[in-house]
């Protein structure tokens, strides 16, 4: 059975839980994304920005010094590498042409880091779109740096203060401008979750990367590694893959502080099944259904919920979710920085830091890690937290 | 029968338009806003919408976020707002109709439909649960006297309003501006035209929300709707006088009998 189902669910997961006036617009999405999903021409046009500004293929790279620390064989994708500095921007291309080809002209998107923000305004200015990004005001304040690129590239950043003023509150704010520009509006949502057909859309567009690694690869590898916030990168590289059932699939969940001081955004390892932004999938919640804050160190981890897909897998154990705190992270990130001379994002460096977890099990094997983007942005962040510790 | 439909039924006979006021359990506290509600009930209330505060109300502009907010400082638990609503039926029992977000009501699964229908709840308005995805929760439901209460809006076009009122019972929300809750000067035109449509396809009563605050707009609206429905307008009065709630109960109970005198 392919999922999502027809009307989107990934079995208990998934489906469009939101409000009638979005509707229609979730509904005409998803009839003109079916007619165009296969379609020669938007395929063509998408790789060609792929190749020729993102700079696509990313390497796949066989990071010599790290595998011989664990006795086995890493590999690393290198989405680091593409424009921008993450893998964001293979979805924010893609849907840029959709929403060209559907003549929206004005995109919003919600952002937490900023990476998706950074994202959505390059392809903004690329495709001459008008461009707002929602963004919680702690986060503005956070992110300074990549709030003026968003601003240099032509978008208009709204600091968002309801709530808990971070990403989940951004997100918040997209659907009620959203619910009140619906007719002309496009909402460029950033990860694998959302109301049908969002998670459908950014995992095809994402699958690239898990693409070109099957290109890439002389064999199966037998594990793959990939950090989970919303879960874009991880269906991105492991969705090609899922139907070769030998291939073992971990997702690495941002521990935070520790997955029992509460303070974590690990939705999966520490959350249950709740429905948030359009969405059935394992939420962080409290005994009344309210949404908790999530804490990572990693901004772009720091949501309280996950992609539908991945809960779906969780629950049929395709998809091994576990998790890594703060400073196993930080601790990856500067290993991997001399080992390789490569700066990951604190994000990605959770994926890195699992294989500390299961050195035992990878002893011998090939491993492949999705090193979903670099750490500039994470410089000061990294630093602050050194010299606290 | 349903006391929404009894109502309805009652005010048809006198051809008039319901008043159904809305305001969040819990803002500012649990036992003022008891106090609220009792004063919507005698300044003319025919039903009365709750809410109960969510942290994430998407669909909601900030007035009633900001009222969620403030409810939320003092935990608000289902079972608290259960016992608020026994409380109001004790006093005196007309429709009510719950409005929450639809995560809330899930973790509790059939366990809400039981708190609901014991605590007197009439109809159930969740703002993020589209019929496509009301299933599990009719299933909730199911065996108890409880309607689900489904939302038309502008952007719902024909093909749509017909599958939606497939739905319906007790009545229809349609909201009247694309989009979020909040008070607005004007309304769109195309209302009147709306409901016409909605009216010609079925009998079932329809209820106009979203945006309205004056007894101009209520008197325009109730030449052709069964109910409009009144949130941020009136929970705007809490907040402007968030310290002072006798002069709270007092403007809220004078904008309801002026609404309620400009309805026909």
């Amino acid at each position: 059975m392919k999922y999502p189902d027809r009307m989107g669910h990934f079995g208990d997961y998934g489906g469009r839980y939101i409000s009638e006036t979005l509707m229609p617009a979730i509904i005409e999405l998803e009839e003109f994304y079916k007619k165009i999903r296969e379609d020669k021409d938007f395929k063509k046009e998408f790789n060609y920005y792929l190749k020729n500004y993102v700079g696509r293929p990313s390497p796949l790279y066989y990071a010599e010094r790290l595998s011989d620390v664990y006795k086995s064989e890493i590999y690393l994708k290198r989405e680091d590498l593409n424009h921008t500095g993450a893998h964001k921007i293979n979805n924010t291309i893609g849907q840029a042409l959709l929403a060209v080809k559907m003549g929206k002209k004005r995109i919003i998107a919600e952002t937490g880091a900023g990476q998706h923000g950074v994202a959505t305004a390059t392809v903004c200015a690329l495709f001459d779109l008008e461009c707002e990004i929602f963004m919680g005001k702690k986060d503005v304040e956070r992110q300074k740096q990549n709030v003026f690129r968003m601003e240099l590239l032509g978008a208009k950043v709204n600091p968002v203060e309801s709530g808990s003023q971070t990403l989940k509150d951004a997100m918040n704010e997209a659907l009620r401008d959203w619910i009140t520009n619906v007719r002309t509006t496009y909402y460029m949502i950033g990860t694998v979750a959302g109301p049908h057909p969002y998670p459908q859309i950014v995992r095809d567009f994402q699958s690239v990367i898990g693409k070109e690694v099957l290109k890439q690869i002389k064999k199966l590898p037998d594990i793959m590694i990939a950090c989970i916030g919303g879960g874009s990168n991880a269906i991105g590289l492991f969705y090609p893959f899922l139907k070769y059932d030998k291939v073992k699939m971990y997702g690495v969940e941002a521990g935070g502080f520790g997955i029992q001081t509460g303070l974590h955004a690990a939705s999966i390892s520490g959350g249950k099944p709740g429905v948030l932004h359009g969405n059935k999938t394992y939420l962080l919640q409290d005994e009344f259904g309210r949404i908790t804050e999530a804490h990572s160190i990693a901004a772009g981890l720091d949501y309280p919920g996950v992609g539908p897909e991945h809960s779906y897998f969780a629950d049929k154990k395709r998809i091994i979710f576990d998790s890594v705190t703060d400073l196993e992270a930080v601790s990856a990130f500067q290993m991997l920085c001399k080992l390789e001379g490569i700066i990951p994002a604190l994000e990605s460096a959770h994926a890195i830091a699992y294989l500390e977890k299961i050195k035992k099990e990878i002893k011998g094997k090939s491993v492949i890690i999705n090193l979903s983007g670099r750490g500039d942005k994470d410089m000061h962040t990294v630093s602050d937290y050194l010299l606290d510790i | 029968m349903n006391k929404i439909d009894t109502v309805f039924n009652k005010l048809r006979l006198a051809n008039r338009t319901a008043f159904i006021p809305f305001i969040s359990i819990g803002d500012p506290d649990i036992k003022t806003s008891l106090e609220i509600a009792k004063t919507l009930i005698n300044n003319g209330a025919d039903m009365i919408e709750l809410g109960f505060p969510f942290s994430d109300p998407m669909a909601d502009g900030k007035v009633i976020q900001k009222s969620y907010e403030r409810a939320l400082k003092n935990t608000i638990s289902m079972q608290d707002a259960f016992d608020f609503i026994k409380r109001l039926k004790a006093y005196r029992d007309i429709p009510v109709i719950f409005f929450t977000y639809y995560n809330p009501v899930f973790v509790l699964g059939s366990k809400f439909a039981g708190g609901a229908y014991n605590a007197g709840v009439d109809g159930v308005l969740i703002v993020d649960l589209p019929p496509e995805e009301s299933g599990e929760f009719t299933n909730y439901i199911k065996k108890r006297d409880i309607y689900q209460i489904f939302l038309l809006a502008p952007t719902t076009n024909t093909p749509r309003i017909k599958y939606v009122l497939s739905y319906a019972k007790g009545f229809v929300y349609y909201v009247s501006v694309t989009g979020v809750t909040g008070a607005r000067g004007t309304l769109p035109m195309s209302i009147r035209s709306e409901v016409e449509e909605i009216k010609k396809i079925s009998q079932i009563p329809v209820g106009i929300g979203f945006g309205i605050s004056s007894k101009e707009q209520v008197k325009e609206i109730s030449k052709y709707a069964d109910a409009v429905i009144i949130g941020s307008k009136i929970i705007q009065f809490i907040e402007n006088n968030i310290n002072d709630k006798s002069k709270i109960l007092k403007e809220i109970a004078e904008f309801s009998s002026n609404i309620k005198s400009s309805l026909s």
